[in-house]
């Protein structure tokens, strides 16, 4: 009892700053991107199939459209050239056609314009309150002569939702306009950040409340076992882990330097064979390609450790009681010391290459903790099937190739066709490493949503693995 | 003195066993389909109930394959009964097996901490502990060399010495006393008797019945898994023939 308020105090001072830490420092690496992503209802280009008409003098492309931006940033035109030298100047205006109001314009010079380039009708800053409103793109020329002038690009089936047509001079058109819309929204939940924490930490407190209550009366809560049991094996679990890391290394004359070395030698591989390939579609290859491979080795190494941990520790298990969870949870530990060590070269590989080390590096640890959540919950669920079916680890193994090749580890994510995107979307690894790369190699932050996504998969996956674990753990011990 | 250190109440033991244990995950599917999975029970223990008090030593006694091994599992938690309940007042630690958890490549120290982990020992109680454990098994300057390189006598006087440094509430043996050269088992039996003088419940399994007889106040007799006979050592180890 005394015991047990002491803990809860303990766990109560280090939850309440903790939490309190934890929001304040995402509030300031999130940045902007805390408040602002980029817009659901941003239009993007359509393939060019053919030009629209030559824009001499007089003449009027006109693009009609409703946009769903909330904060309008820039249009973009794409151009055709008929593959000839243009002369003269092309316009472009954007109207707000309910109350005929020119937003923007701009004078562009033809000369400069190549085939398939595009202009940009940027605002200086951020134009907001034409959400739902319909819009119209008018380009015209000053002055260019038949011969010489330029002709916007246009897609012959595409077309706009809920959108006004394409004009040529006044008359209505079959076909979209090769235009592009980009902006923000902002995002509700970031607007309401503050708002959100206190209601969170209102949250923690009465989950506290409730624990203590309960202690009080002197019931028994999970909570309290939990960290009971944790303190209690604290000594076995980095005696366990500690025994892992040393026999790993032991008898190598480089020892746990394999640990930095192993990751880097793949990724020299890697990056021989697959950069002719896909170094032109991704900026920095080199560290696009580390991170997938430092995190796909942890994940891998982590669900196969684990996968063995309690058939492989047979003889222990059926001479000697411990709560069966800590066998595959020092197995996730020992990788976890791993992938640390292997952090080491991806970031000198990264300040080699010369990513700008934004704040927003601290943010990727947190998918990585995402990371290490979800293998250890698969880890639990594939040490259960393993006890029961030897036939798991041959699985494994393939399961695992498919998962690798199903995760753009070494490929940028845009060469899948379009219907294999699903795949992606339900690979969990794919959002852990995607975010990962946008946090080191773009240096912002996600779109706050997403780190609710991935906690979300990651813990699923967690008590999946730890229902399943715990129902059947008592009847390991019949079939090893 | 009297104060009940485990009880065991009224405890069913079933395994199940099929023609052929090791199924894959095809086989397992195709026979349930057809539903000709099929278990034959094998009751190891079959209603047992005793319990021990603080301070007594209790033999168990009975034929290969009575369920003696089984109890103590079930006593230190390894095996969770079929039905029935075990209580522990006080923590066990179970000599089941001496050395289980020993890791080959590491050296004689390191395995001391490993092995002293997982018996339940916590960490100032190891280092405290320490140059005992050393000095009891005699293994000198080989502490600091990889296990592998031990004699198997070697091996189980480390064992012996870890697994036998603690005073603990209850402890489980399973035979083990017999281990090293003359001169050790000497020692050994010495601290067993040590250990069990100590106000240390005692739980003991021995096919010695002279050792039962000189060791334990009371014994319990074990027949296919079935409590034959319980009272006192003397009285049972009669019955059973020794």
């Amino acid at each position: 009892m005394q015991q047990e308020q002491k803990i809860l105090r303990r766990m109560a001072v280090f939850l309440f700053v903790g939490y309190l830490t934890a929001v304040v420092l995402f509030y300031f690496l999130a940045g902007e991107q805390l408040h602002l992503r980029e817009s659901r209802g941003n239009i993007s280009l359509l393939p060019a199939e053919s030009g629209t008409i030559e824009l001499t003098a007089g003449s009027v492309v006109e693009q009609q459209f409703i946009t769903t931006v909330q904060r309008l940033e820039q249009v973009s035109v794409q151009w055709g050239t008929y593959y000839r030298q243009n002369a003269g100047t092309v316009v472009m205006e954007l109207w707000d056609l309910q109350s005929n109001h020119l937003l923007l314009s701009q004078t562009f010079d033809a000369a400069s314009i190549a085939e398939g380039g595009l202009t940009t009708l940027a605002a200086e800053k951020p134009m907001e309150g034409l959400y739902h409103l319909p819009l119209a793109l008018r380009i015209t020329s000053p002055d260019s002569q038949p011969g010489s002038a330029l002709s916007p690009l246009m897609n012959l089936q595409g077309k706009l939702e809920e959108a006004g047509g394409l004009f040529f001079n006044g008359s209505q058109t079959e076909g979209t306009l090769c235009f592009s819309v980009r902006g923000t929204d902002y995002i509700w939940t970031g607007l309401h950040y503050w708002e959100f924490a206190v209601s969170g930490l209102g949250l923690l407190l009465l989950f506290l409340a409730v624990i203590w209550y309960r202690v009080q009366k002197g019931e028994r809560s999970y909570v309290i076992n939990a960290i009971i049991a944790v303190q209690k094996y604290r000594f076995l679990i980095r005696q366990l882990v500690s025994r892992d890391f040393k026999t790993k290394y032991k008898r190598s004359i480089l020892g746990m330097f394999w640990s930095f070395l192993n990751p880097l030698l793949t990724m020299c591989v890697q990056y021989f064979v697959f950069s002719t390939i896909f170094k032109s579609d991704i900026p920095n290859y080199a560290v696009y390609l580390l991170i997938g491979i430092v995190a796909f080795n942890f994940f891998s190494e982590a669900c196969g450790m684990a996968l063995s941990s309690i058939v492989g520790n047979a003889p222990l298990i059926t001479k000697v009681y411990m709560p069966k969870y800590i066998y595959p949870l020092t197995r996730v530990i020992s990788s976890v010391i791993n992938l640390s060590i292997s952090l080491i070269p991806l970031l000198i590989v990264s300040a080699l290459t010369g990513v700008s080390f934004n704040k927003s590096i601290i943010l990727s640890l947190y998918f990585l903790c995402c990371v290490i959540i979800f293998s250890l919950g698969l880890g639990l669920l594939l040490s259960t099937s393993m006890v029961f079916f030897r036939d798991t680890q041959f699985l494994w193994g393939v399961l695992s190739m498919i998962w690798m090749y199903a995760t753009p580890i070494f490929y940028p994510e845009s060469i899948l066709p379009d219907n294999f995107k699903f795949i992606l979307k339900v690979n969990p690894l794919y959002h852990f490493l995607k975010n990962i790369r946008i946090c080191i190699l773009d240096g912002i932050s996600p779109e706050p949503v997403v780190y609710v996504q991935c906690l979300l998969m990651a813990l699923l996956a967690l008590i999946v693995g730890s229902l399943v674990f715990r129902k059947n753990q008592d009847r390991f011990v019949l079939y090893l | 003195m009297s104060k009940t250190m485990i009880e065991v109440s009224d405890v069913t033991m079933r395994f199940r066993m099929n023609a052929d244990r090791m199924m894959s995950l095809k086989e397992f599917v195709t026979t349930a389909l057809q539903g000709k999975l099929e278990y034959q029970d094998f009751t190891a223990l079959d209603h047992v109930s005793f319990e021990v008090k603080k301070g007594e030593t209790l033999g168990l006694i009975g034929r290969n394959g009575a369920g003696k091994s089984t109890i103590l599992k079930v006593i230190s938690g390894i095996l969770k009964p079929t039905s029935g309940r075990v209580v522990c007042h006080g923590n066990v630690v179970p000599m089941l097996e001496l050395g289980s958890g020993f890791d080959m490549d590491l050296t004689g120290r390191e395995n001391i901490f490993l092995n002293g982990a997982i018996l339940g020992y916590s960490e100032e109680f190891l280092r405290g502990k320490y140059d005992e454990i050393v000095d009891f098994s005699e293994l000198g300057g080989f502490i600091d060399a990889p296990i592998r390189n031990y004699s198997s006598g070697m091996l189980a006087r480390l064992a012996f010495s870890v697994a036998t440094v603690v005073k603990p509430e209850i402890l489980i043996v399973d035979e083990i006393l017999s281990v090293g050269d003359a001169a050790f088992q000497e020692k050994s039996r010495k601290r067993m008797v040590e250990l069990m003088g100590g106000g240390t419940t005692v739980l003991f399994v021995s096919h010695n019945i002279q050792q039962i007889r000189g060791m334990c106040q009371k014994a319990l007799w074990l027949e296919h898994g079935r409590m034959k006979m319980l009272g006192s050592a003397n009285e049972v180890c009669d019955a059973y023939g020794g």
